[in-house]
């Protein structure tokens, strides 16, 4: 139980912040644990938690993503486009999936091979994504998503069961076994760890982390391509902002923005707290603007329990110091 | 004799678990160097740490002059004239050398900063200390003796009083020591009282007028250091008999008609080495001397693979080796443990199983996974074989000291069955217990048919292990000396004239 807490802190909080949250809401407003609403918070968290975990490989590699929101616009409407044009709705998510890649290669390119910062690179792609997703539409959105691809990726499979959430739970899935079951996966800590000491023990540093950038952006790709069967239209403005959500979503699973720690089920708890307090908020009827300074005020609290925890698991600064020094 | 400068007085500073320092009391003398020596998680930099105001005490109390003190913060202690000279230097690397000198103390008239005369007040200091470089140099572009002398600078511009140094040779090449060591002298001749943490007990006896040995934040004792010698005081700093002698305890392994790695007339531009050939046997323990500069680095680097070569090859097995990647070095079988373990070695973010595991990821698959049982497995099995302590795959290594990360990154490489090891200063800021588990690794790698580089600038250290010593000087090979012709005295002139006389 120890050991299960000791590994485990931050998904435990994370889990035990949602309950917390959970009945406080409730106890305000019984209809937030009716069946609609708690669809409402697995809806919303599907996307964030997608681009979160996109981006929590990027994070735990020691490098950053900016550009996913704007990602998501173009994608989202490229496959609209192709939805509307009659195109099989397998081979519109196919098409998605590749984009998403294509342009995750992309950002990787810039970052490891013109040794960009990441930072500065995904910024600058950021505004091309979203200069390409309003060159594409002419900045009018494209409606009439057939209704066989909205069933495809968002059809209610079982009773509360949709396919979209399938879709964020296979993700997630098959991310956590690439990141931790794969030699690629324990690369991607490595690195982010220690970037020189990989490199020293023969990690193809620029192969694994370009790699990692494309992976992540299919994560946004398939929140474009599920976003896409939720609202029926391919808006090139959506997406504003996203990109902070997402990594927001990692931070409080505990994905730690210095690199080389950081795991799948912490982003996936993380996206749905701040997917619960998002539908609190509203379902409570607190003003909008409010909302920001909560949600912010959660991303900062949860930074500072991170700090707390480190902390308290660290041996001490004085005795580390102390032993380290010689 | 006088009132004491420092009157250390039932220190106790405990942590949660550890006590670090347990009821220390010695008194400094005016103008005397005093040398704090014990192993590593002796309490030595606890006790530094105290004094400067970095850590707070858990009881007992410091007396300076006479005048109880308490220091909350490293302000207060500076305000009193006390100075830490650091281990891992503390400079802004972007500003120059006289920016970083005056920095946080900056003379200013009206608000704005009087730039000329704090340059022309840098340039006095520097002249004072006989530094070769200038007030408007980069202090980026310094190198570490130069960056050392700069922190004494910023100590006599504040007038101290104490002036500690914590590992202060550990970078430094022989000629900057001596240049450091009659600086000292200087400030001690200055009226200035010296604490000097060491673990090279040479230094304390050609430098240090007393010694105060700590052993597990206990105080064992201080010596007047012509009254003694060094069996005494490594005796009093292990508590035991530890053989401090780099010795080779087991015959030699070498096996001279079986050449593992001959390397032809490497040569490399960029990194200033040129017609290094030399063959490395099965079984043997080839040293490598040489002054700091001596590029013993980047040759290694350029075996393993880590930078690349501008002419000449490597032999392994009469097998034609191109490595341009360190992956390749790794496939090949050779292993480099770096120089600079924090920053090369491992990984602090990780945990020892992932360090360990970390150039030998693909011997836990099974299928196409990961299997961490296995890789918890080799981890476990790893750390004893080096005496890792604590053996523990899910340790986080941040937490480990010097000693015990060195010996996960032997355990890494080991895990990857290296057939060459390559060791770059391996036992560079370790105690001696911990060097002479190193010492005896090694022994037990060569017993196993591989072949060891040792690379170090320890004279009896590498005469002690090594079967053969090449000397390099300015990026050549000086020469190449046989067990039976190691002499300090010899090799180190090759290192420093490139012939023997």
């Amino acid at each position: 139980m120890k050991k299960l807490f000791a590994n485990h802190g931050r998904e435990l909080s994370a889990l035990l912040a949602i309950a917390v949250m959970f009945v406080i809401f409730s106890l305000i407003d019984p209809i937030y644990y009716s069946g609609d609403n708690i669809r409402d918070i697995v809806e919303h968290a599907t996307i964030y938690g997608l681009m979160g975990l996109g981006v929590t490989g990027i994070i735990i590699s020691g490098a950053i993503d900016l550009s996913v929101g704007p990602a998501l616009a173009f994608i989202a409407v490229v496959v609209a486009r192709q939805a509307v044009s009659g195109v099989q709705p397998v081979y519109c998510v196919i098409i998605g999936i590749m984009i998403g890649f294509a342009m995750g290669l992309f950002n990787g390119f810039l970052v490891n091979h013109m040794r960009l910062q990441p930072f500065i690179a995904t910024m600058g792609t950021m505004s091309v994504f979203r200069g390409m997703a309003y060159l594409y539409t002419q900045a009018v959105p494209v409606i009439g998503v057939p209704r066989s691809y909205r069933l495809l990726v968002d059809g209610e499979l079982f009773p509360f069961i949709r396919s979209s959430i399938i879709i964020f739970l296979g993700f997630a899935l098959i991310l956590h076994v690439l990141l931790k079951y794969t030699c690629f996966g324990n690369h991607v800590y490595a690195i982010g760890g220690n970037e020189e000491a990989a490199r020293l023990s023969g990690v193809k540093v620029k192969y694994t982390r370009t790699m990692i950038y494309a992976i992540g952006m299919i994560g946004t790709a398939l929140a474009a391509i599920v976003q896409l069967g939720k609202l029926g239209t391919g808006d090139p403005t959506t997406g504003i902002g996203y990109e902070l959500e997402a990594i927001a979503a990692a931070a409080i699973g505990g994905t730690s923005m210095a690199g080389g720690r950081g795991t799948v089920l912490g982003t996936v708890l993380g996206a749905i707290l701040f997917s619960c307090l998002k539908v609190g908020l509203i379902v409570s009827g607190v003003d909008t603007f409010w909302q920001y300074v909560a949600t912010g005020m959660v991303i900062v609290v949860s930074a500072y329990i991170e700090v707390l925890q480190a902390r308290l698991s660290a041996v001490p600064g004085g005795r580390r110091e102390g032993k380290a020094a010689h | 004799m006088s009132e004491p400068m420092i009157s250390f007085h039932g220190l106790i500073k405990h942590f949660p678990g550890q006590t670090a320092l347990d009821d220390v009391s010695f008194d400094v003398a005016p103008g005397e160097i005093h040398a704090l020596l014990g192993e590593n998680g002796a309490g030595k930099s606890t006790l530094l740490n105290v004094f400067h105001g970095v850590l707070p005490l858990t009881s007992g109390e410091m007396l300076i002059q006479g005048k109880k003190v308490e220091f909350h913060h490293t302000k207060e202690a500076l305000d009193y004239g006390i100075v830490k000279v650091h281990q891992e230097i503390n400079l802004v690397p972007e500003m120059t050398v006289w920016e970083n000198l005056f920095l946080g103390m900056e003379s200013r008239r009206f608000g704005f900063l009087r730039k000329q005369a704090m340059i022309a007040a840098a340039g006095g200091y520097l002249a004072q200390l006989q530094c070769g470089f200038r007030p408007n140099d980069r202090a980026g572009a310094l190198n570490v003796g130069e960056k050392q002398m700069l922190q004494i600078a910023r100590a006599l511009l504040i007038n101290a009083k104490i002036i500690s140094f914590d590992e202060p040779t550990s970078s430094l090449s022989a000629c900057e020591t001596a240049t450091l060591f009659k600086i000292i002298r200087g400030l001690k001749a200055g009226g200035i009282t010296i604490l000097y943490i060491s673990h090279k007990l040479d230094e304390v006896f050609e430098l240090c007028d007393r010694a105060t040995v700590l052993r597990d934040g206990k105080y064992i004792n201080t010596f007047n250091v012509v009254d003694i010698d060094r069996p005494i005081l490594i005796k009093s700093m292990v508590g035991r008999d530890v053989a401090l002698f780099a010795t080779r305890h087991r015959p030699s392994r070498t096996e001279m008609d079986k050449p593992v790695l001959r390397v032809e007339n490497l040569a490399s531009d960029a990194n200033g080495f040129r017609s290094i050939s030399f063959t490395l046997h099965r079984g043997e323990i080839l040293g490598f001397f040489g002054l700091v500069g001596a590029k013993r680095t980047d040759v290694m680097r350029a075996i393993f693979g880590a930078d690349c070569v501008s002419a000449g090859q490597l032999l392994l097995h009469g097998r034609r080796l191109v490595n341009r990647h360190p992956s390749q070095g790794v496939k090949n079988g050779i292993a480099l443990i770096p120089e600079n373990r924090k920053e090369q070695g491992f990984a602090a973010n990780l945990t020892n199983a992932d360090n360990i595991a970390m150039a030998s990821l693909a011997k836990y698959l099974r299928g196409p996974f990961v299997s961490h049982r296995r890789k918890d497995a080799n981890a476990r099995r790893r750390g004893e074989m080096v005496r890792l302590n604590p053996n523990d795959p899910a340790f986080p290594t941040r937490n480990l000291s010097g000693g015990n990360a060195q010996k996960v990154v032997i355990a890494k490489w080991l895990s990857t069955e290296a057939e060459v090891m390559i060791l770059d200063e391996p036992t560079k800021g370790i105690d001696v217990a911990a060097k002479a588990e190193i010492y005896a690794l090694m022994e037990d790698m060569v017993e196993k048919g591989k072949s060891i580089i040792m690379v170090s600038s320890e004279l009896p250290e590498l005469i002690g292990m090594s079967d053969r010593i090449v000397v390099m000087r300015d990026g050549e090979i000086a020469a190449t000396v046989d067990k039976n012709e190691f002499a300090e005295q010899k090799l180190l002139t090759y290192a420093v004239e490139g012939t023997a006389t």
